[in-house]
């Protein structure tokens, strides 16, 4: 079945949904629905995977089939979605503690075998949905419940982790950028291989107020002011200029044609 | 028949995220509370949304990045058959 307009990839029945007021996971989900009705995809032949967490709650809105699954296991399911069904478009909404603690490794492997769907990580920064405890995306000096003085870890920076493990697409924008999302999504499903797509989003409830940025508006726009371009970013290391902290690199990291595996050719 | 531009009360939270993404500003901050206690965001002269003004005329979505950044899905383009003269024809 092809949706006539885009509200029909939502299940109106469960809208609203649980996010939270300004939280950036609900303007995640319009782009890449946005994508998915611009690339005119089948609701019959798309399947919405995740994990556990705030953002994983997401395919559950999703008019498709869809896959809620355990906590960091969304990418295994995955890969058992697409190659026993490559004719699927199979899309994986997940969190930055769902892909990057417990999922970690599933990642890697995603990304190193090349698998052809398109993983979508809303970065909120924290452990959402279990009250706000510090993720491996934590930056270093911000509070979480785990981190009361101010997290000491060096943080994930997912794209080049992507880039590195071998993803075919790797991009990074914010929930502010909503355009360029969306039209990352679109390149992303078009893309055959892993894409791998960051989102940077508010989390207002646990990360915005507990390190006083402020409600969905101020995080936004807190997004909006500390984004740079990569393009930027490289042109500003070239010249051994130091980039400013709390600066969130966004753009395309890479786009290239990797041997994929369950394509659908 | 002409777009109009729509807030859904009962999907909108009031976060406000749309004040701060439109180009013309068309998105103020609610000043009274709905009978769900949410501030809604009056609508400052919507006639001046390009959607409104011209998607009958391209066929296509123009703009609509408050549809896009608004979390709960609650701003839509309605058909209205009776024809209202829009407030403001041209923008420079
Ligand atoms: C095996 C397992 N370990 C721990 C949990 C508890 N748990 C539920 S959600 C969550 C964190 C999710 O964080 P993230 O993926 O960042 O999503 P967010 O809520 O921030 O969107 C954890 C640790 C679980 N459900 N299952
Ligand atoms: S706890 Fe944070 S991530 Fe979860 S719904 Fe609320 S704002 Fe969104
Ligand atoms: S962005 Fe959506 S939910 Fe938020 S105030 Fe505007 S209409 Fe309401």
């Amino acid at each position: 079945m092809k949706a006539q307009v885009k509200e029909d990839w939502f299940r109106k029945d469960r809208l609203p949904h649980i996010f939270c007021v300004g939280c950036g996971n609900g303007t995640i989900i319009n782009c890449v629905v946005d994508a998915v009705f611009h690339l005119d995809l089948d609701i019959d032949k798309t399947v919405f995977l995740s994990g556990i967490g705030c953002s994983s709650r997401a395919p559950g809105y999703m008019a498709s089939d869809s896959l809620h699954t355990t906590h960091g296991r969304a990418l295994a399911f995955a890969t058992g979605v697409k190659l026993g069904r490559p004719e699927f478009d199979v899309i994986v909404y997940t969190g930055d503690g769902d892909l990057a603690a417990i999922g970690g490794n599933h990642f890697i492997h995603a990304c190193r075998r090349n698998i052809d769907m398109t993983v979508v990580c809303m970065n909120n920064q924290i452990y959402g949905m279990t009250g706000g405890q510090g993720s491996p995306c934590t930056p270093i000096g911000k509070l979480s419940t785990t981190t009361p003085y101010g997290a000491q870890e060096t943080p994930f920076d997912l794209c080049e982790l992507a880039v590195g493990a071998g993803a075919n697409y790797v991009a990074r924008w914010t929930s502010y950028h909503v355009k360029e999302l969306r039209n990352a999504v679109i390149t992303g499903i078009e893309t055959p291989g892993l894409s791998f797509i960051e989102v940077l989003c508010q989390c207002p409830t646990s990360f915005g107020n507990k390190n006083k940025i402020g409600e969905g508006v101020e995080h936004a726009s807190y997004l909006r002011k500390n984004a740079m371009l990569l393009q930027k970013a490289r042109r500003m290391e070239e010249e051994g200029k130091k980039i400013p902290p709390e600066t969130f690199i966004v753009g395309e990291y890479v786009k290239r044609s990797r041997p994929v595996m369950g394509g659908k050719t | 028949m002409m777009k109009q531009l729509t807030i859904n009360e009962t999907l909108c939270k009031g976060c406000n995220l749309c004040t701060i993404i439109c180009p013309y500003r068309i998105f103020q901050i609610g000043t009274t509370p709905n009978r769900r206690g949410i501030y809604i965001p009056k609508l400052y002269k919507p006639g001046r949304c390009t959607n409104c003004r011209l998607q009958d005329l391209y066929g296509r979505q123009l703009c609509g990045t408050c549809a896009l950044i608004c979390p709960d899905q609650a701003i839509s383009w309605e058909t209205v058959s009776q024809y209202k003269k829009p407030e403001i024809m041209i923008e420079y």
